[in-house]
């Protein structure tokens, strides 16, 4: 037992240590300092209760577009495109909301989410037929599609959707202030956390627990092996894909509904590409996705705490985000390499 | 009349002049990704080594005065990555194409975080060969200014082609390309002629990058690549891995990306964010149009058809 | 003035160990020269490791290898060939995508930086003259047969003047008469004193027939060397397996019904170039046979197993299975029963990753009693059921949840033979079913095919194998060129038609 529970915690681990080793030997190059960073850095993500409720509203809609990466690399697709899916999910459900500004505010928001989870889901599963029909390499028509996705915002929101009194930051119009998602209890914490949880725990019995999660899997591991089984490898992939852009178009939705109020650039923030890196280092578990992403709303909430303390640039947390995820790459070829933990299992 | 069609030269040569200024960085990058592909790897972390590229060569251009001093460094930034990404892909079990979107974070991260610096000041640009002189009119002017990274790409390309027929070197990454097998019979090191080639595609990705600091855009600035590194990649599927048809390739996009502000400029403002999206709906159509599911491509290296 | 060396290559006293596994355990091999030396064995008996040791790619652990009479440490393959060792090995090491000539340029050792064609052209042509195998230089290698790109290899070697030829079992991809022409020509090179030839098999026909001397191995141990004119078939047999090679004779009902079971009309499939594969084929299993289909590989074989199978999609022509159309999916499997064991298991039919127990479920994990609550999965439920076939197909392994890679061949070729055999079976479809494994586990495979027939089910049973298929089916047929053409009964059998059918003729 602890053989096989150890490769998997330990050594993701011990990866995410020596990433934040060379982070700090970067820093410490670039003139800072390194240790005064880290205490930042947990400061600004864990250490009070405010912080906390900062790194878990960030973590909501990473949790989702991590498993905008995670489901379909089950299946054996890499999918990038959970950046445009939360574009995407994010402008249909501010669509939605404007539409049905006066109506009862729970028709309201679950109209949007409905919206935003069909136009994300539709999203992806165009990436997933287009690679399974015409041979189209998914990992690039997903990238694509990101900067499609904002294209076709930018159109929107310069154009006919525009709220002329949003100077600064062109704007779709508001969906209305009661139409807003609520903060879960006292805590400034919206629902958009507790959605990400439901929405992980639920896709993790469902990947791992069930027949359709299982035929995934065999998928996922030799696309041959399902076909002789007579799998229906195509609609696998396709209900997959909808799953995961269905997440990553939720994620937009609660951007919209829970935080802007409206559509605009602020949802193409990075999201989608740092759920990639989420979903890597949880190894695709949509369980291991929830403390992953924990962690990163932490790197993500400090941020600012780090500019303003220490003067280093807001790239700062991409370069460490990079670093960590080459790291946790490096580290899958320690995988099955510790045999002896194994042997010395077996004769106790 | 003599005015609408004078106009409709100007937009041809708008847009020619603009495929090749946009097309450049294109070039670069396909040629780069093609000779790391023909060697039987695919490196997607080409965007970042162009942001990176961008950055170094607008440094080292500021720092020194000297833009190919830019451009050098850019290439040898390039280089780097690039060793690393052969170095990464070549241990068990690792991925490549994860490691190339990690590259490319990281890269884009990289250059964002040390560029920080750059956005201010101006550095020395490259010069252009003025082929519009012998005409009156500006606006041809200014569209055929040709960089002298472009000719040098132009040439680049066919003496590529060359390099895979006619050189030992040449034939050697094309064999570890289509069989690591066939190379590891013949004594060849296939981990060392890949880190070579990604090496050397690292350098050009580099390069493509500092053009688009040191001469189109122009100047140093987060926004100053949206993918191209990426669309490179397709780009060579497209071109069938062959570099002459990387070239023609490259004008292409260069043309598309180049539609929205030419319509623009003749006053066509409606959907002018709608034609950012050109180049890339037309990387996409191309893509749908040439794959296929059932059949393997051809002109591909054998080694890619496991990756693809 | 020194005697010339009696041997062009000898291997002293080799060890090699792999972990546990001893491979070769005190192995020696003397090549004499200009003679043509057969290495006998069994499926790992080490007779690859052996050779992989000789031509550098392994490091033997102890022992010495000795090139015309001097000692030389052998790192690898290049440094081989720079002491004349040639290898052919059993996959191909040609380049599909390149030309024949730029395959045979680029073996040479010392290109030149810049490759002059027109000179490279003129002297291969005058060159390949003289060997006994000709071909078009500038055709794509991937256009070549089998048959052909087995000779170009052979040419390969030739042309970087090899003094001493190893070749890994080099008739596997050959018709009888192909085989008897390469094999021949070699024969005779090395009676011009021109070659030593060292060649892997374990085809008593071709030792018998071709050998000078022969060398058998038997699990990692050297069991003997000896003349051919001083042995005979049952001799050699027994140094090989051990004992007395008594074979088990496959008890075969006679049959009785004569229903068609598996109708396939006017099929077409395409392989990866889109080419034709399978040309307009038709074919009809009946209940209670085992048609067995032989030809050279590379003739549409692979194709029409994959279409039968699933894993390809057919391009017209229709697949029958108990006389209703036939679609491949996973409710028409059940309905009819219709199972399959494709070849190399590991990478047709199982997830390497992931565990015996959950490789043994593929066919059933959806219904009963792998489910609970309808739609949950009963994970226990899979591991008793793996415990259960691991006993009764006596697969060797530390438990059910390794993962399925971490087997032998043999072993995983039992797993997926029991996840396939576990339902009814009806209709099954087998390829290459031993390839690769040792005789007690082929017996045993062969075994448990027969008794599906027995019990009335209808087998394909496509094979490269040609003595397999004798042994197994009721009737015989020879695929060539996408197509069925040649039928027989293996009592009528004439081995020299047969093979000219296999040639395409």
């Amino acid at each position: 037992m602890m053989g096989r529970l150890f490769e998997p915690i330990v050594i993701p681990f011990a990866a995410l240590l020596v990433a934040l080793l060379l982070f700090g030997i970067f820093i410490t190059a670039a003139g800072a300092d390194a240790l005064g960073v880290f205490e930042s850095m947990y400061r600004g993500a864990f250490g009070t209760w405010f912080s906390w409720q900062n790194t878990l509203v960030r973590a909501a809609p990473l949790m989702l577009t991590a498993l905008c990466t995670a489901l379909p690399a089950r299946i054996g697709l890499i999918i990038i495109g959970g950046e445009g899916a939360v574009v995407v999910g994010g402008m249909t459900a501010a669509l939605t909301g404007i539409v049905l500004t006066h109506a009862s505010p729970i028709i309201v928001l679950t109209a949007m989410a409905f919206m935003g989870m069909t136009t994300g889901g539709l999203w992806i599963a165009a990436i997933s037929a287009l690679r399974h029909y015409r041979g189209v390499n998914e990992t690039i028509s997903s990238l694509l599609l990101n900067y499609i996705a904002i294209a076709i915002m930018n159109f929107l929101v310069f154009g006919p959707l525009r709220d002329p009194e949003t100077l600064n930051k062109p704007s779709t119009y508001h969906i209305g202030e009661a139409n807003m998602l609520t903060e879960m209890g006292s805590t400034s914490i919206h629902w958009g956390f507790g959605l990400g949880v439901i929405a992980c725990v639920a896709l993790w019995v469902l990947m791992r627990h069930t027949p359709f999660g299982f035929a995934v899997d065999i998928t996922g591991g030799n696309m041959r092996a399902a076909k002789l089984s007579g799998l229906p490898v195509a609609r696998l992939m396709i209900i997959t894909s909808l799953l995961a852009g269905a997440a990553a178009g939720l994620a937009g939705m609660i951007e919209v509904a829970a935080v802007h109020g409206r559509a605009n650039s602020s949802l193409n923030a990075n999201y989608g590409y740092e759920g990639i890196l989420v979903a890597f280092i949880a190894r695709h578990n949509p369980l291991a996705i929830i403390p992953v992403a924990i962690l990163f709303g932490g790197i993500r909430a400090s941020s600012g705490l780090l500019q303003r303390d220490h003067d280093l640039p807001d790239a700062s947390s991409l370069v460490l985000q990079g670093i960590i995820f080459i790291v946790i790459l490096a580290s899958e070829t320690l995988y099955g390499r510790f045999s002896w933990l194994r042997a010395k299992e077996k004769t106790v | 009349m003599n005015e609408t069609e004078f106009s409709l030269l100007n937009i041809l040569i708008a847009v020619i002049g603009g495929a090749i200024r946009v097309g450049t960085p294109f070039l670069f990058v396909s040629l780069g990704e093609c000779l790391t592909e023909r060697s039987g790897r695919i490196n997607l972390g080409l965007e970042g080594t162009l942001m990176m590229g961008a950055m170094t060569g607008y440094g080292a251009s500021y720092l020194s005065g000297s833009p190919w001093l830019g451009v050098m460094a850019a290439g040898m930034t390039g280089v780097i990555l690039g060793g690393v990404h052969a170095l990464l892909c070549q241990q068990q079990k690792v991925n490549d194409i994860a490691v190339g979107i990690a590259l490319m974070l990281l890269g884009t991260g990289l250059a964002f975080f040390l560029g920080k610096p750059l956005i201010q000041p101006t550095a020395a640009h490259l010069p252009a060969l003025h082929l519009g002189s012998w005409s009156d009119s500006p606006v041809i002017q200014a569209a055929l200014d040709i960089n002298v990274l472009f000719v040098m790409g132009a040439l680049l390309a066919p003496a590529m082609a060359w390099f895979f027929r006619y050189s030992r070197w040449g034939l050697y990454v094309r064999t570890v390309g289509e069989s690591a097998d066939a190379a590891r019979a013949m004594g060849l090191n296939v981990n060392r002629v890949r880190m070579y080639s990604t090496m050397a595609g690292g350098f050009l990705a580099g390069v493509g990058g500092s053009f688009l600091s040191l001469y189109y855009p122009g100047g140093w600035s987060e926004g100053l690549s949206s993918g191209q590194g990426l669309m490179a990649v397709a780009l060579v599927i497209f071109a069938r891995w062959n570099p002459v048809y990387c070239l023609y390739a490259s004008l292409l996009f260069g043309a598309a990306a180049t539609l929205g502000p030419t319509l623009q400029s003749i006053g066509m403002t409606w959907g002018y964010y709608l034609f950012h999206a050109a180049p890339y709906v037309l990387t996409l159509i191309i893509m749908i149009t040439t794959s296929s599911s059932t059949r393997l491509l051809s002109g591909m290296p054998g080694q890619l058809s496991n990756v693809k | 003035m020194t005697i010339p060396d009696k041997y062009a290559l000898e291997a002293l006293h080799i060890n090699k160990r792999f972990g546990a596994l001893i491979a070769l355990n005190d192995v020696s091999l003397h090549l004499e020269k200009s003679t043509f030396h057969a290495l006998l064995g069994e499926n790992g008996a080490g007779k690859s490791t052996l050779v992989k040791c000789i031509m550098g790619y392994y490091a033997p652990d102890s022992g010495e290898l000795m090139i015309e009479g001097k000692q030389h440490d052998i790192s690898n393959p290049r440094h081989a060939h720079q002491l004349g060792l040639g290898m052919v090995y059993q996959h191909f090491t040609l380049i599909p995508n390149m030309t024949v000539m730029e395959n045979l340029v680029l073996s040479r050792p010392h290109l030149p930086i810049k490759i002059d064609w027109r000179a490279e052209r003129k002297s291969l042509q005058e060159r390949i003259a003289q060997l006994p195998f000709q071909f078009q230089l500038d055709i794509p290698v991937s256009r070549m047969a089998a048959g052909e790109k087995q000779k170009l290899e052979i040419t390969k070697q030739l042309l970087l003047n090899s003094k001493i030829l190893i070749l890994d079992e080099p008739t596997s991809v050959l018709t009888p008469v192909e085989a008897d022409e390469v094999l021949g020509k070699l024969h005779a090179l090395t009676q011009e004193g021109a070659l030593s030839v060292l060649i892997i098999t374990h085809k008593f026909r071709e030792v018998m027939t071709f050998a000078d001397e022969v060398t058998v191995l038997r699990k990692g141990n050297c069991v003997g060397t000896a003349t051919v004119k001083n042995v005979d078939t049952q001799q050699l047999a027994k140094m090989m397996v051990g004992t007395e090679f008594v074979k088990k004779t496959l008890h075969r009902q006679p049959s009785l019904a004569q229903e068609a079971r598996l109708e396939i009309h006017n099929l077409k499939v395409n392989d990866d170039t889109q080419a034709q594969a399978v040309n307009n084929l038709s074919l009809t299993v009946h209940s209670g046979e085992i048609v067995g289909i032989a030809g050279v590989s590379g003739n549409g074989q692979r194709e029409l197993v994959e279409a039968l199978s699933g894993q390809r999609c057919t391009s017209g022509g229709e697949i029958r299975a108990h006389k209703q159309p036939y679609q491949g999916r996973r409710e028409d499997m059940r309905k009819s029963h219709f199972y399959c064991l494709p070849e190399e298991p590991l990478r047709n039919a199982c997830v390497p990753a992931m565990s015996i127990a959950e490789n043994m479920v593929f066919r059933n994990f959806d219904h009963l009693p792998f489910t609970r609550y309808r739609w949950l999965l009963d994970r226990r439920a899979m591991l008793h059921h793996a415990r259960e076939l691991i006993s009764q197909y006596k697969i060797r392994t530390p438990g059910p949840h390794v993962p399925i890679a971490t087997l032998s061949g043999g072993n995983v070729q039992r797993a997926v033979l029991a996840r396939e055999l576990e339902n009814e079976v009806d209709i099954l479809v087998v390829a290459n079913p031993c390839f690769g494994l040792d005789f007690s586990a082929v017996a045993e495979i062969h075994d448990k095919i027969m008794q599906v027939r027995n019990r009335g089910g209808a087998v394909l049973l496509v094979s490269e194998d040609l003595d397999e298929i004798l042994e197994l089916s009721d009737r015989l047929m020879v695929m060539s060129g996408g197509k069925l053409v040649y039928e027989t009964i293996p009592a009528q059998a004439d081995l020299a038609t047969i093979g000219r059918y296999m040639a395409g003729q």
